[in-house]
């Protein structure tokens, strides 16, 4: 006998059906520039999954995930322009690079916790930004450099390349996909379970013998990799590096995303970055001060719905399954009590 | 050339005293509200553009000292009221309603003020002979004001019923709270206080500075470095380290391009972040 689905998850295959129909759904309907921006929406949510990886599991708040972003796009664009790699060593290089980055900064990032932790974060990506900005020669500064994309691979004679829109799109959810796959994988394994465990309480963790820093670490390296890979697609998508992707807005930007989706879950920040993203693309061409609203938006969001998106949709659904007798107005969900200082207390 | 280091070292000196009086803001905010607020670079912004719009509109730069500290009072007021009190209990996700802020004002201003940096003519005209260069006295001036008012600022503090509650409340808030002291009105001068503190900071550096909205997002790292290096919640550590932070970055800028400075300062910044977390000049812990 079939498992019976949850209303979610029935939902997120819709959701999973509908994206693979875009590229040949939204020209028909006369909307083929969107095409375009499904696929950016999947590459930023990767990044906003990464920023989520650390706050809504681990309990870090980073604003300097746009580091790792930064370092991946460059890594694959001066790969491609500079070392000269066809496509997949310097896709593997972008990682590389922002993996490894993430593995030094973390040694001393993940000793901090709370305030101290979002500050250092923001001070090792705004060193790296003030590099990029100075070495012009390499990174082409604010400017930022243009590059060009290799073909992806060659079957007898045909060449698939980025260029294509629907490959490129497919790529990219393919890529994006599997990362959310590993990131559920990783989630739901015991190592999965420390991060909440560290964020929970992390000296009776340490009590009982794992090392809260250890965890922190791995968990932050983890995270660095998967915005790595976002920024690595982002540079082939763009075709373009520049180190204004380096500067602490973007990484604010991802953690907007994250808890406007709802934070601590996986796909709270797909929900988040489809939600702002298409709020920019649709208000900005009405209205040059967008931005204005998504203040508006975030602030709204923060005081009354701290569960995000994702918080009002499961709500949604749970009092849609209820029998109409049953239903009564959903409870407001009362943020968590005040955690006392660095550390999270005792 | 001495000369220039030596310019370099007082221009580094003055603006580190503005930094100060705009990180103190930041400080007390931080210390009795426990609250990153990342907008306030944004309101020392606000504040620059305000004195722009007094100027254009009377034609005198020194009704700014007055008008634009009153505003940032009430502006604050409002913000702590709509924005931070209904989410009080959560220090993470006030960073981001105070990034929500940070955007609502750079648009604000961008669809107003204008998105081209303007400039404030130099509103005293007068420059003395020194060491060879012709030197703004109004530089001097701006110096005297923030010694003014960081003064003021501590002498509320420590002489006034309403400034030894706030230390109160900062050191032990509930106990504070338990025994009575007014905690909301508290933090509601607290925050006006601190947004009236970095506004006040932009009129006196306008005319040093170029007005725009971006204003914000240079400053506000310089002030974290502050209230960092200084020790959070220590007041005049993070004066004494502003000072000190703007003056060794004017006299490596003499050396070196400014953003090789900034990247030194920087780096000094992590080490103590790492090293001494409660600041440099807090006492040993026994």
């Amino acid at each position: 006998m079939p498992r019976r689905l949850a209303p979610l998850q029935i939902l997120g295959l819709a959701c999973f059906v509908l994206l693979l129909a875009v590229p040949y759904a939204l020209p028909l309907l006369g909307a083929k520039f969107w095409v375009n921006i499904v696929a950016e929406i999947m590459i930023w949510s990767l990044f906003a999954a990464s920023v989520n990886l650390l706050f809504g599991y681990t309990g870090l708040l980073s604003f300097g995930q746009a580091l790792y972003f930064g370092f991946g796009a460059y890594g694959v664009a001066l790969g491609v322009d500079i070392l000269g790699l066809s496509f997949w060593p310097a896709v593997l290089f972008g990682v590389f690079v922002a993996g490894a980055c993430a593995a030094i900064t973390g040694i001393f990032a993940a000793r901090l916790t709370w305030h101290y932790f979002a500050i250092i974060t923001v001070v090792f990506s705004l060193i790296f930004f003030f590099v990029a900005v100075g070495w012009k020669s390499v990174t082409g500064g604010d400017d930022g450099r243009p590059f060009t994309v290799p073909p992806v691979l060659k079957v007898g004679g045909v060449e698939f390349t980025l260029l294509d829109p629907t490959f490129q799109y497919y790529f990219i959810m393919t890529v994006v996909g599997a990362c959310f796959y590993l990131m559920h994988v990783i989630l739901k394994s015991p190592l999965g379970y420390t991060f909440i465990a560290v964020r929970e309480n992390a000296s009776r963790l340490g009590l009982i013998g794992y090392s809260p820093y250890l965890i922190r670490y791995i968990s932050f390296v983890i995270a660095g990799i998967f915005a790595g890979v976002a920024g690595v697609l982002f540079a082939l998508f763009a075709r373009y590096v520049s180190a204004q992707y380096l500067f602490w807005t973007v990484s604010g930007e991802g953690v907007i995303w994250a808890l406007i989706g709802g934070s601590g879950t996986l796909f709270g920040p797909v929900l988040g970055a489809t939600f702002l993203i298409v709020v920019r693309e649709e208000l900005s061409i009405y209205w040059e001060h967008y931005l204005f609203a998504v203040g508006v938006i975030v602030i709204l969001f923060v005081a009354f719905a701290p569960g995000g998106l994702m918080g009002l949709l499961t709500r949604a659904l749970d009092w849609l399954a209820k029998k109409p007798a049953e239903r009564t107005a959903p409870e407001i969900a009362k943020p968590a009590p005040r955690a006392k200082g660095p550390g999270g207390g005792p | 050339m001495p000369e220039l280091v030596v310019i370099l070292a007082i221009n580094g000196l003055i603006w580190g005293l503005i930094i100060a009086l705009i990180a103190l803001g930041l400080s007390i905010i931080f210390g009795l509200l426990d609250i990153v607020n990342v907008a306030h670079g944004d309101f020392f912004m606000v504040g620059t553009v305000l004195a722009w719009t007094v100027i254009s509109y009377t034609g005198n730069f020194w009704l700014a000292f007055l008008i634009v500290p009153l505003i940032g009072m009430l502006l604050g007021c409002a913000v702590e009221r709509l924005v931070i009190k209904p989410i009080e209990n959560s220090p993470a996700l006030s960073i981001v309603a105070c990034f929500g802020l940070s955007l609502i004002l750079q648009e604000t201003v961008r669809a107003t003020f204008g998105a081209t940096p303007k400039r404030i003519l130099d509103p005293i005209g007068i420059t003395i002979p020194l060491l060879g260069l012709n030197y703004q006295i109004y530089r001097l001036f701006a110096a005297a004001v923030a010694i003014a008012a960081i003064v003021a600022f501590f002498l509320f503090l420590h002489k006034t019923k309403f400034g030894t509650w706030m230390r109160a409340v900062r050191q032990d808030r509930e106990t504070a709270i338990a025994l009575g002291l007014p905690s909301d009105r508290i933090f509601l001068v607290t925050f006006g206080l601190g947004t009236s503190m970095a506004m006040l900071g932009g009129v006196v550096a306008a005319p040093i500075t170029s007005v725009e909205f971006r204003l914000g997002l240079d400053v506000l790292p310089l002030c974290f470095m502050a209230v960092i290096i200084g020790g959070m919640g220590n007041l005049p550590g993070t004066a004494a380290a502003a000072v000190l932070l703007a003056f060794i970055e004017g006299i490596i800028t003499s050396f070196t391009e400014p953003t090789t400075a900034r990247i030194i300062s920087l780096v000094i910044m992590s080490v103590v972040l790492l090293v001494r977390p409660e600041g440099i000049f807090a006492r040993r812990r026994t």
